[in-house]
């Protein structure tokens, strides 16, 4: 009995990570942003776009590789024309970011309309497999739910040590820090401010655009229309509930991954909850933790007002 | 000579956006001229068509003046579609659940209640905004979600029909409809509704104190404060309007089309409804003009995929170019950013 209810505890862990990557990912894009003062809601877009060219890419070439790379450069598309809006032309973040999200939806349904046609049949494209670490893979629980996955999932958990290290033991992440609290001072210092937040800009494309990889490359093994549906939007609650800290987002989103995974267990057992319960549970927590956080308001002073450079 | 950039800029992006879409379309390889008669046949190709692009933005109007409403004030209500679904909610719950009531006051108490509920949605946000600075842009997010989620879990438990399977609410009864206004087509009462709305909206922003505190506000809360214009107050009215307008925009749709609730009333209405208020310059009659010029762009792309196979997701990318666009082109004619924010 008990080790039944491990290997379930371990499996629902395992299908938790997979779950939370993208989200990780594309939270952390979004941290790197954020912190710099941009907030921007066209991480779905960014997310449709690295998903789309990803896939466009691994299937054609049959390399999970370049299929990685189109991701990333999917991504960082939206994301450095989002960058280009609200830092050079000062024009409002919220909406250009609104709009990038339709022109991100609008392309990528119609390219791949007009690559593939209707069919019934959904056209595919290779799958990573999951490469387990040997030795780490043994350790109990954490072995088969974090050292037996594939290459998104160990690149994901470097990403996050990497940005713990640049962000909070760095001095670029102290650059960032503040050009997101008082660009004006931050100039004053000598830190070029649209030069720091073009490359928050692009490290937000770089890892939405994975992130969004991460859906037909690992997950599903094809595109359709749409296929993000809302992940984007769950990645910009992973970052304020895991508070703009990259280790914060990490487990943000294997909380939300856990509701996820939890929600598809219960489906098939048959519980008769309707899943809305638990896909609405993420989206609850944050605004509690918002509601919860008056007062000790930790977001960027500058987040969302444009720069002019005197 | 500042009014003729104006127009000059703004007939350059209409020349671009075309452009885009023209080269889309010879890329998809469709014949140009089948796809453009489809487009302008699926908007003036008979007065079924006509009426349904008039359905089709009855919503968008009412979301799209709750949107520009918040706007004016500054509150950056990214949340009309939760509040419109929150409408859906309570016109189908007074439909259903209230004793016989004369129709025409059973329908008036279910509009009321779709802006009641509709508001409420967007006041918590807009109380959190105005007493304590919690930014509201996500917070409208998360109570989209809640909204939608929320509805699924209605239709699927309490307010699900007992003699169907689907999730879905029992119809409500045939007579609780909005006046059909050119039976035998869709056109229903509910249009009427937001051009009133629009009126109001125009009355209630240019011509009373409200308004004008509220606007005030919008320009420079710290004068406001100054001034002794509450800031708080105001973002929490305009929040209430906003979300109110929004809500209306759903119970109308139920009454008027649906007559039931379900998953997915809205395509997106309440996304859309910012780009129309932002097309339309959170101007009342603005907000019209864009809502109608948006609703025929998607019924004629609808058209031009059906009978000329150019895929419909061409109207997002024309929405999100124009959008674009438009905010950019402030930045061609004034190049000091500041002014184009």
């Amino acid at each position: 009995m008990e080790s039944e209810f491990l290997a379930t505890a371990t499996a629902l862990l395992a299908a938790s990570i997979r779950m939370s990557t993208p989200l990780t990912l594309a939270g952390i894009g979004e941290t790197y942003s954020e912190k710099s003062g941009i907030l921007n809601i066209g991480l779905e877009g960014i997310m449709l776009s690295g998903a789309f060219f990803s896939f466009i890419t691994a299937h054609y070439t049959q390399s999970l590789l370049l299929g990685v790379a189109g991701g990333c450069l999917g991504g960082i598309f939206i994301a450095m024309i989002h960058g280009y809006l609200s830092i050079r032309m000062g024009i409002d973040q919220t909406i250009s970011g609104l709009a990038l999200n339709f022109l991100s939806l609008g392309l990528t349904s119609f390219f791949f309309l007009m690559a593939f046609g209707k069919t019934t049949e959904l056209p595919e494209c290779p799958v990573v497999a999951p490469l387990p670490i040997p030795f780490l893979k043994d350790i109990p629980v954490i072995g088969p739910a974090l050292f037996s996955q594939d290459l998104f999932v160990y690149g994901m958990l470097i990403v996050v040590i990497v940005s713990y290290v640049v962000l909070h033991k760095m001095e670029w992440g102290v650059n960032i820090l503040a050009i997101g609290e008082h660009p004006k001072a931050a100039a004053a210092a000598g830190i070029d401010v649209p030069k720091t937040r073009y490359f928050a800009a692009l490290l937000n494309g770089l890892c939405g655009g994975l992130a969004g990889s991460y859906l037909p490359l690992a997950l599903l093994g094809f595109f359709m229309e749409n296929v993000t549906s809302g992940k984007g939007y769950i990645a910009l609650v992973v970052v304020i509930l895991g508070r703009r800290h990259p280790v914060g987002v990490f487990l943000a989103a294997i909380l939300v991954g856990a509701a996820e995974a939890l929600q598809f267990r219960l489906q098939t057992m048959g519980t008769g909850i309707p899943s809305q319960v638990f896909n609405m549970f993420p989206y609850v927590i944050t605004v509690l933790v918002l509601f919860v956080s008056i007062g000790k308001n930790r977001t960027p002073a500058a987040l969302g007002e444009p720069y002019h450079q005197e | 000579m500042r009014l003729l950039r104006e127009f000059g800029s703004f007939a350059v992006v209409l020349a671009a956006t075309c452009l885009v879409a023209t080269v889309l379309v010879i890329a998809v390889g469709s014949d140009i001229t089948r796809a453009f008669n489809s487009f302008f046949g699926g908007i003036f190709g008979s007065f079924y068509s006509i009426t349904e692009v008039l359905v089709r933005a009855t919503p968008l109007i009412l979301a799209g003046l709750g949107v520009a409403v918040a706007f004016q004030a500054r509150f950056f209500n990214i949340g009309a579609e939760g509040q419109l679904y929150m409408g859906a909610v309570a016109a189908t719950w007074i439909g259903l659940y209230l004793p016989p009531l004369p129709i025409a006051l059973h329908l008036a108490l279910g509009l009321v209640c779709g802006f009641l509920l509709g508001g409420l949605w967007a006041l918590i946000p807009g109380f959190l905004k105005g007493q304590f600075q919690i930014p509201e842009v996500i917070n409208t997010i998360m109570f989209n979600y809640i909204a939608i989620n929320l509805v699924g879990i209605l239709v699927r438990t309490v307010m699900s029909n007992p003699e169907s399977p689907l999730p879905m609410s029992a119809r409500l009864p045939d007579n609780l409809h909005l006046p059909l206004l050119a039976d035998p087509t869709r056109l229903h009462g509910g249009l009427v509704i937001a051009l009133g709305c629009a009126v109001l909206v125009y009355f209630f922003l240019y011509k009373t104190t409200w308004g004008f505190e509220l606007r005030a506000v919008g320009v420079n809360p710290r004068a406001c404060t100054c001034a002794g214009i509450s800031v708080k107050k105001n973002i929490v009215v305009s929040s209430l309007v906003s979300g109110g307008l929004a809500g209306l925009a759903g119970s109308s749709e139920i009454l008027g089309i649906h007559q039931r609730l379900m998953e997915g009333i809205s395509p997106d209405f309440g996304y859309v409804a910012i780009i129309v208020a932002l097309l339309g310059k959170n101007h009342p009659l603005g907000v019209v003009a864009a809502a109608l010029g948006i609703a025929a762009l998607q019924m004629g792309a609808n058209t031009m995929q059906r009978r000329a196979g150019v895929p419909a997701s061409i109207s997002l990318i024309i929405m999100g170019l124009l959008v674009v666009l438009i905010l950019g082109r402030r930045y061609f004619i004034n190049p000091t950013p500041g002014e184009a924010a």
